[in-house]
C-alpha cells in the first residue's frame, strides 16, 4: 500500500494548568489522509479542529503523538514548506498586492521571475486576473479568501489545510465560493483537509466527512461521501447527500447536547 | 468642500483675532491685529531679510534633533519589543525621562555641550526621541498575532518574518511617531534658544518678549506655527509614498 501523504499518530493537545488537570483540547487523534484526497472535519463549535489544524501546521507544538507527512515525521516549523494554510479570516497582508502577498511564499525559493509567473498563474487559476495590482481592502471578502488560497496553492504543497476559510462570507459568496473551489481543486489536484462547521459545505466538498466530539475532541465517526464527481450545486438534492446531512447532524446534535448537560453540573 | 471649510475656519478665525485686537483690547502693547503681524512678517522675511537667519538656525536645529531622534529610537522601540531584557533594562529610564519636563535638562545639557548648537539638538533630540521610541515599540508588540502566523506557515526565517510583516506592519505606528515628534521637538527648538542662544526663533520670541516688541513676538510665533504645519504636511506625504495601502483606508 502507498505511503499516505498525511498521517496523525496519536495527537493529543493539552494546556498545562498550574495545580489543576490540564486542559484537553482534544485526544488521541490518528487518521490518515491519502493522496489527493478532500477530507472535512465537522465538530461542534470549540472542539479543537481548529487548534488540531495549526498543529500539524506546526504553529503549534503536540503534547503527544506524531504527525507525519510522505512517512517523514514534522517537527513544529521546520524543515521545508509542505503544507499550504488557508486561514479563516482577513489573513492578507494588507501592504501587499494580490500578486505580492500569492508571491510571499515563493520570495527567495524560487527566481523573480519564474515565482512571478507562478503567482500570476494561481490568481487566474482562481479566477482574480486583472487584479494582480489591488490591495487587499480593495477586494471583497470571496476575493480575498480566493487570494489566500491562490497564496497556499503557490508553494505547490503536498497538503492543503484549509481552515474554515468560507466562515465569514455571506451564504450566497459562499456558496459560489464551496463550488468554485471544486473547480479549483479538481485542477490542482491537492490532498486537503478541510475544517468547517457547516456539515452540507463539508459532504458537497469531500471524500470524507471525519466528525469530532464535544471537548475533548476525539474522532466520533467517519464517513465516506458515496457521491461521483464532479458534483455540482444539485447534488444537494440527491438523497444519499440528505440522508448523510441527517446522519451527521444527529450525531453533532448529541455532542452539543452532551456538552451542554456536562456543563450545567 | 472640505477645503473651503478649513478656509473659512481659518478665515474666521484671523478675523476674530483681528476685532478683538482692534476693538476690545485695543493696546498694541499687548495684542496686534494679524494684519499687523503678516505685514511685519513680510518685511522680516523678504524687505529686510532678518528673519531669514532664525529660521534657518531653528530649522538646523529642529531637522537634526528630529534625524537622531529617529535613528536612536526606532530602532530602541524595536529592540525593546523583540527583547524582553532590553524592555527590562530601557524602561525604567524611558518611564524617568519621558516624564521629567525637558526643561530641566536644559541647563545641565548647556552646562555639558556648551552653547553652540550641541546642546540645542539634545534638547530637541530628547523633545522627539521618546514618541518615536514608544510609537516602533507598540507598533512591533501589536503586529497582529495572524499576520505573524502567516509568515510562519509559510517558514519565513526570523529575518524574513522582520522585514516582510514585522517592519511593514510596524511603518505606519512610526509614522505616528514622527508626527508626534514634529510638534514636541518645536518645542524644544523653543526652549533650547531661551538659554544663551544669540539667533533662532526661540530667541527672536524670547528677545521680543523682553523689549515688548508685540509684533515681532508674533512674528515668531506665527513662524513656528507654520513650521509645524509644514512637517506635518511632509509627514502626509511620506506617509502616502510610504503606505499607499492605507490611503483608502482612511477615507472611507
Amino acid at each position: 500500500m502507498a505511503v499516505p501523504v498525511l498521517e496523525l499518530r496519536n495527537l493529543t493537545k493539552e494546556i498545562p494548568a498550574a495545580g489543576q488537570e490540564p486542559f484537553v483540547i482534544f485526544k488521541n487523534i490518528s487518521l490518515t489522509v491519502n493522496e489527493g484526497e478532500f477530507v472535512s472535519i465537522v465538530g461542534p463549535s470549540g472542539c479543537g479542529k481548529t487548534t488540531m489544524l495549526r498543529v500539524i501546521n506546526g504553529l503549534l507544538t503536540p503534547s503527544s503523538g506524531q504527525i507525519f507527512i510522505d512517512g517523514k515525521e514534522q517537527k513544529g516549523t521546520d524543515g521545508d514548506l509542505v503544507m499550504g494554510f488557508v486561514f479563516q479570516g482577513a489573513s492578507l497582508l494588507p501592504w501587499r498586492t494580490s500578486l505580492k502577498n500569492v508571491l510571499l511564499g515563493l520570495e527567495g525559493k524560487k527566481p523573480p521571475q519564474e515565482a512571478g509567473q507562478i503567482a500570476r498563474s494561481h490568481l487566474n487559476l482562481v479566477g482574480l486576473s486583472g487584479f494582480e495590482n489591488h490591495y487587499p481592502h480593495q477586494l471583497s471578502g470571496g476575493m480575498q479568501q480566493r487570494v489566500n488560497l491562490a497564496r497556499a496553492l503557490a508553494v505547490d504543497p503536498r497538503i492543503l489545510l484549509m481552515d474554515e476559510p468560507f466562515a465569514a462570507l455571506d451564504a450566497q459568496t459562499r456558496t459560489f465560493m464551496q463550488l468554485e473551489l471544486l473547480r479549483i481543486w479538481s485542477q490542482a489536484k491537492k490532498t486537503v483537509i478541510f475544517i468547517t462547521h457547516m456539515i452540507s459545505e463539508a459532504i458537497l466538498l469531500s471524500d470524507r466527512v471525519v466528525v469530532f466530539s464535544r471537548r475533548p475532541g476525539r474522532i466520533r465517526s467517519e464517513f465516506a461521501v458515496p457521491l461521483a464527481r464532479p458534483r455540482d450545486i444539485d447534488i444537494k438534492s440527491d438523497h444519499r447527500f440528505v440522508e448523510l446531512e441527517n446522519v451527521v447532524w444527529k450525531q453533532i446534535e448529541e455532542e452539543v447536547k452532551a456538552s451542554r448537560e456536562s456543563s450545567l453540573i | 468642500m472640505k477645503g473651503a471649510l478649513k478656509l473659512i475656519s481659518i478665515l474666521s478665525g484671523l478675523v476674530l483675532w483681528h476685532l478683538v485686537a482692534t476693538r476690545v483690547v485695543n493696546d498694541s502693547s499687548l495684542l496686534v491685529s494679524p494684519l499687523v503681524v503678516i505685514a511685519k512678517g513680510y518685511e522680516m522675511m523678504f524687505v529686510t531679510a532678518e528673519l531669514y537667519p532664525h529660521l534657518v538656525a531653528s530649522s538646523w536645529i529642529f531637522l537634526y534633533g528630529m534625524l537622531i531622534a529617529a535613528l536612536v529610537g526606532v530602532p530602541l522601540g524595536f529592540l525593546m519589543a523583540l527583547s524582553p531584557v532590553t524592555r527590562d533594562y530601557v524602561n525604567p529610564w524611558m518611564t524617568a525621562l519621558y516624564t521629567t519636563p525637558r526643561i530641566a535638562f536644559a541647563p545641565v545639557l548647556l552646562l555639558w555641550l556648551g552653547i553652540d548648537i550641541a546642546s540645542k539638538i539634545a534638547i530637541v533630540f530628547l523633545g522627539c526621541v521618546f514618541p518615536i521610541l514608544i510609537n516602533s515599540f507598540y507598533g512591533m508588540r501589536v503586529v497582529s498575532r495572524e499576520f505573524v502566523e502567516v509568515g510562519r506557515s509559510f517558514r519565513l526565517s526570523g529575518v524574513a518574518l522582520f522585514v516582510k510583516i514585522l517592519l511593514p506592519a510596524s511603518v505606519p505606528f512610526i509614522l505616528a511617531g514622527l508626527r508626534l515628534a514634529v510638534g514636541r521637538g518645536l518645542t524644544g527648538v523653543a526652549i533650547a534658544e531661551w538659554f544663551g542662544a544669540t539667533e533662532g526663533l526661540g530667541y527672536l520670541i524670547f528677545f521680543a518678549g523682553q523689549t515688548f516688541n508685540i509684533p515681532i513676538l508674533f512674528v515668531g510665533v506665527a513662524v513656528f506655527a507654520l513650521l509645524g504645519i509644514f512637517g506635518f504636511q511632509v509627514l502626509k506625504i511620506i506617509e502616502n509614498l510610504a503606505t499607499p495601502w492605507r490611503k483608502e483606508f482612511e477615507t472611507k
